[in-house]
């Protein structure tokens, strides 16, 4: 899937790569889309959820392994 | 108006410490606006320089529960509160506990702030999440 940015929080656990992807927003721009990289089972949800809270648009999931991929589309 | 989030935390263990800094920081994340109260026990986790332990006889596990968290990258308990200053989230000491444990304004964590629990009450009546740690 096409991307403008990518935060990897491989390794972290919950909340930080959500903390850490509150972070990055801040520096993309309407439109662009980044790409979430986690592996903390949490996130499959939580990413979900903080999309739907934010207003921010999941376009892509993606599981491979124990390894999650957001495409989420900046509001 | 963003949506609401208050917690009450009235214990000052270890395990009361991170709570509502992990709810919190994930709260403001969301874009939620995270309003915490420390009250009773609780208050002594906004003392500047603070080490919480665990509660009771865990209290001796403390520092082996801290190096497992350090190995699973999970935040300790001053990097939470940078982290939390960083994402806005307010911190309120309730008055009557600071003269009942004798906590002076000096004690506490900069930018805390001193409230009654009316005020507090106030906006937590105007909020959509509402959690009591204690």
């Amino acid at each position: 899937m096409e991307k403008d940015a990518t935060l990897d929080a491989k390794g972290l656990m919950c909340p930080m790569p959500i903390v850490q992807l509150a972070k990055k927003v801040k520096e993309l721009k309407s439109g662009q889309v980044l790409e979430l990289i986690a592996d903390d089972v949490g996130a499959k949800d939580d990413v979900p959820a903080w999309c739907h809270r934010t207003g921010h648009q999941l376009v892509g999931q993606e599981e491979e392994g124990k390894v999650f991929r957001f495409y989420i589309r900046m509001k | 108006m963003a949506d609401r989030f208050c917690m009450v935390v009235s214990e000052g263990s270890f395990d009361k410490a991170m709570m509502p800094l992990i709810m919190g920081n994930t709260a403001a994340s969301m874009g939620m606006e995270v309003h915490v109260f420390y009250t009773f026990f609780g208050l002594k986790l906004l003392k500047k320089g603070v080490k919480p332990k665990l509660p009771g006889l865990w209290r001796i596990g403390t520092g082996m529960m801290i190096k497992k968290m350090m190995k699973l990258n999970v935040p300790g308990y001053e990097e939470m509160l940078k982290q939390a200053k960083e994402l806005g989230v307010n911190f309120y000491a309730c008055s009557t506990s600071m003269s009942l444990m004798g906590v002076k304004q000096e004690d506490l964590i900069d930018g805390t702030k001193v409230l009654g629990a009316s005020k507090f009450l106030d906006l937590a009546a105007d909020s959509k999440v509402t959690l009591f740690i204690g």
